[in-house]
């Protein structure tokens, strides 16, 4: 209900986050073509598009990481340009690659992490053991990463970015790994924090879970925002679709049927 | 986790650091985590889940450094010397100077070039320059630990027997060569960086590594020159040529404080040796933030070809698992970029030293004599890299992927080692030893033939030995290069034989038949190895 008292509240709606005509070439490739995109507060943005679409490369420009390109990309209403990276602190961010220090203990990349994002050292292992021990993980919380499987691996990297309480939160494929007990939760985790205010930017290849947890969603297509709206909305004339099928629609493909079946055929010759 | 005592080291300059607008808690945070991990190179296996053994952590690292300890002993005759500071100073520093400079090439350029941190440091509310400082002190902890086990013992000699402004003086320039080279290769890769991107940058790397180790090298032999040792006599005459050979400098600048020369060329050296250091420092600074916009570059690959398999592996292998292994074994050279990165300089050491030989011997007596004489034996040094290689054939990047050993229908593990090695053989070995075979019959005559395949044959013997000393059951490409590290002593050991196999070489070509009898009994010596491997 809280959201709905929000509404009615007479306030200026400021943007979290805004593109304003976003492109990036790598040498000749352009990877980006003028991307226009606001978000606001308490939105849940599922960011899909096919392999190479540019998904990551939006992604990385606005933690940062890439800092060439043409555009205004804006977060908390502040220019990421200015140099000033303070605005890192109230983001959280779950990698696709699960890049983590591995000789670690979930302990010390945790409060590493935590401290890093301006924790005090006591406080980030408090809330850090806790959240492990809902997860699952407190009995290997001072074990070395490299022994856990790939789903323990995600919960840390969920645990580490939201450990800060951040309002904007960049997921990219944070489902990757875990079992479907953990998958409920987290997918809850996300609908709640959505509600409290939060703001999510979720990148996924599993339509499913897209259609079911976004508010809206973002289709990108060689480096081309085609589609931007709820799901309904997507839906349009193509009523009782799928988001899978909706997704095939907006990038062209129709083959499946047809490579399926000469795939088949290629593994039974001989 | 662990307060290292490096550490606290560091934060004597805590103000310095935050002077140039770093977050010091931060990068002290970092490098705490960096130390920590450091420590934990370790495999997997070691490492049951659950399991915590922090009581046998240490420093990798840190065990293998008593051979250097013991490498730096070669410094200390020089040091006795008190005919000239000149002559033997620049020896020592040049001596220095190539032990650091290699290790931080072959073992430091992982700190340098990884992009892990880049995903998991620069999307935490950390400015850059902390992290990049926190890499370079990274880096430097490591240098500062390596050059004093390298001149612990030599400055303490130093001071007893020279007396205290000999040891500050030799103290002083030690620590300007270690900022020297610190970040002369990191400016080394920014200039790399700058000029080309993605994959092909990655092999220009190993290419400079090459190019710089094969410098190094050449310029002993100039700096050597320089002092026409063998005539025993200790003048030395400036040249300008020299401003270009650091060592010269840090010798210049000894004979200039405490030899009181007054020579031009020696106070200018003397000069570079105290400003290049801060200079390069000043530049590094400067080139940070357009290295790491093209460190981006290192995750950036173009469309790749295919390329189309070599006729060999059918020729040289007996069964099709064999070949299969061989292809894949070349494949997994040709495209590790580690794998080339520890490799490489080795090949061009092992190409280069028999003609070091030849040519110091040149010098001493005359070409003609040379080449009448059984000099062309330093073929045998060749070998130095079989050693080096088979051991980083255990290792991978991708190590993790080395379960398909185990999930293939693959049940004698001997094809996949032959396959292996014959790879290695042709795709590295072949190519220097038939150079150099090569040359060296155009030198001493095609007479030398049947010795070279003597050669040939011992090395191929030599390859199975260092193969079950170094590797016994181990699969190829199956661990991680952190491993590397603790074993590269035993590398060092396994030069032994190739001096004893040149020692029996050299005495059986003085017996009558006794090089073709030698041949012969290699011959079958291979053909039962080989065959039991």
């Amino acid at each position: 209900m809280r959201v709905g008292i929000k509404k009615w509240q007479v306030r200026p709606i400021e943007p979290i986050l805004e593109l304003k005509q976003l492109s990036k070439t790598f040498g000749k490739e352009h990877v980006l073509k003028e991307i226009d995109l606001t978000v606001y507060e308490g939105e849940i943005i599922g960011y899909i598009g096919p392999n190479g679409a540019g998904k990551s490369t939006t992604v990385k420009i606005m933690l940062g990481l890439i800092e060439e390109f043409d555009g205004k990309v804006s977060i908390f209403g502040e220019d990421i340009s200015s140099g000033d990276h303070t605005y890192k602190k109230r983001i959280g961010y779950v990698p696709e690659t699960a890049d983590l220090y591995e000789n670690l203990t979930a302990y010390e990349y945790l409060t590493f992490t935590g401290e890093l994002y301006g924790m005090a050292h006591e406080e980030a292992d408090a809330k850090a053991a806790e959240l492990a021990k809902l997860f699952g993980l407190e009995e290997v919380y001072h074990s070395r990463i490299s022994s856990f499987s790939k789903g323990m691996k995600q919960k840390v990297l969920l645990i580490s970015s939201l450990l800060h309480n951040p309002d904007l939160l960049f997921l990219d494929e944070p489902l990757s790994g875990l079992d479907a007990n953990s998958v409920m939760i987290v997918k809850e985790i996300l609908a709640k924090l959505a509600a409290g205010g939060k703001t999510i930017f979720y990148s996924s290849h599993i339509m499913e879970v897209v259609e079911k947890i976004s508010h809206r969603i973002v289709l990108l297509s060689d480096g081309r925002l085609i589609a931007d709206g709820s799901f309904e909305e997507l839906k349009g004339q193509n009523m009782d679709g799928t988001l899978e099928e909706i997704f095939n629609e907006l990038t062209g493909f129709d083959e499946h049927e047809n490579i399926a079946e000469k795939v088949v055929a290629i593994v039974q010759e001989g | 986790m662990k307060n290292y005592p490096s550490l606290k080291i560091v934060d004597v300059f805590k103000g310095v650091f935050q002077r140039f607008g770093v977050d010091y808690p931060a990068m002290r945070r970092i490098l705490q985590i960096k130390l920590t991990m450091d420590r934990r190179r370790m495999p997997t296996v070691f490492n049951e889940a659950g399991r915590q053994n922090k009581d046998n952590e240490s420093n990798q690292f840190l065990k293998s450094l008593w051979i250097y300890a013991f490498l730096g002993l070669v410094l200390i005759p020089f040091i006795l010397i008190r005919d000239s500071y000149m002559l033997p100073m620049t020896l020592v520093y040049g001596v220095l100077m190539f032990l650091l400079m290699t290790s931080m090439i072959s073992d430091f350029s992982q700190v340098l070039l990884d992009i892990r941190d880049k995903n998991i440091l620069n999307t935490k509310p950390v400015n850059r320059r902390t992290v990049n400082v926190a890499k370079m002190v990274h880096v430097s902890i490591y240098m500062f630990i390596l050059t004093g086990t390298i001149t612990g013992i030599p400055l303490l000699v130093s001071l007893l027997v020279r007396g205290w402004p000999f040891f500050i003086v030799f103290l002083g320039q030690i620590i300007l060569i270690d900022l020297l080279i610190v970040v002369v290769t990191a400016l080394l890769y920014i200039l790399v960086l700058r000029f080309f991107d993605g994959e092909k940058l990655k092999d220009i790397i190993n290419y400079v590594q090459i190019a710089l180790s094969l410098s190094i090298v050449i310029g002993y032999q100039l700096v050597i020159r320089s002092f026409e040792i063998f005539n025993l006599d200790f003048t030395f005459a400036p040249q300008w040529w020299q401003a270009f050979l650091p060592p010269i400098w840090y010798g210049a600048l000894f004979e200039t404080l405490l030899g009181g020369s007054r020579d031009v060329y020696l106070i200018v050296f003397s000069i570079l040796a105290v400003t290049v250091p801060f200079l390069s420092i000043y530049i590094y600074i400067k080139a940070i933030p357009s290295f790491e916009r093209n460190l981006e570059k290192l995750s950036h690959q173009e469309q790749g070809k295919k390329k189309k398999k070599g006729r060999l592996g059918r020729l040289l292998c007996k069964t099709r698992e064999e070949e299969i292994f061989y292809y894949f074994a070349r494949k997994m050279m040709k495209n590790e970029r580690q794998f080339k990165l520890k490799v490489y300089p080795v090949l061009g050491l092992s190409f280069v030293i028999p003609f070091i030989l030849i040519f110091n011997e040149v010098r001493m007596s005359s070409f003609e004599e040379v080449a009448a004489s059984r000099y062309y034996l330093s073929v045998y040094f060749s070998a130095m890299m079989i050693p080096t290689v088979i051991l980083m054939l255990r290792y991978s990047e991708n190590f993790k992927g080395s379960w398909v050993y185990k999930a293939l229908p693959v049940t004698n593990r001997s094809p996949i080692f032959k396959g292996t090695l014959k790879a290695f053989i042709v795709a590295l070995y072949v190519p220097v030893f038939a150079a150099l075979s090569g040359i060296f019959m155009f030198i001493f005559s095609v007479n030398i033939f049947p010795d070279l395949i003597v050669v040939w044959l011992v090395s191929s013997l030599y390859v199975l030995f260092c193969f079950k000393v170094l590797n016994g059951e181990i699969m190829p490409f199956s661990e991680s290069f952190e491993m590397a590290q603790q074993e590269t002593g035993k590398v060092l050991f396994l030069f032994v034989p190739i001096l004893v196999l040149y020692g029996i070489h050299f005495w059986v070509g003085g017996l009558t038949f006794g090089t073709p009898v030698y041949g012969a009994v290699l011959f079958v010596a291979n053909m039962v190895l080989w065959r039991r491997l």
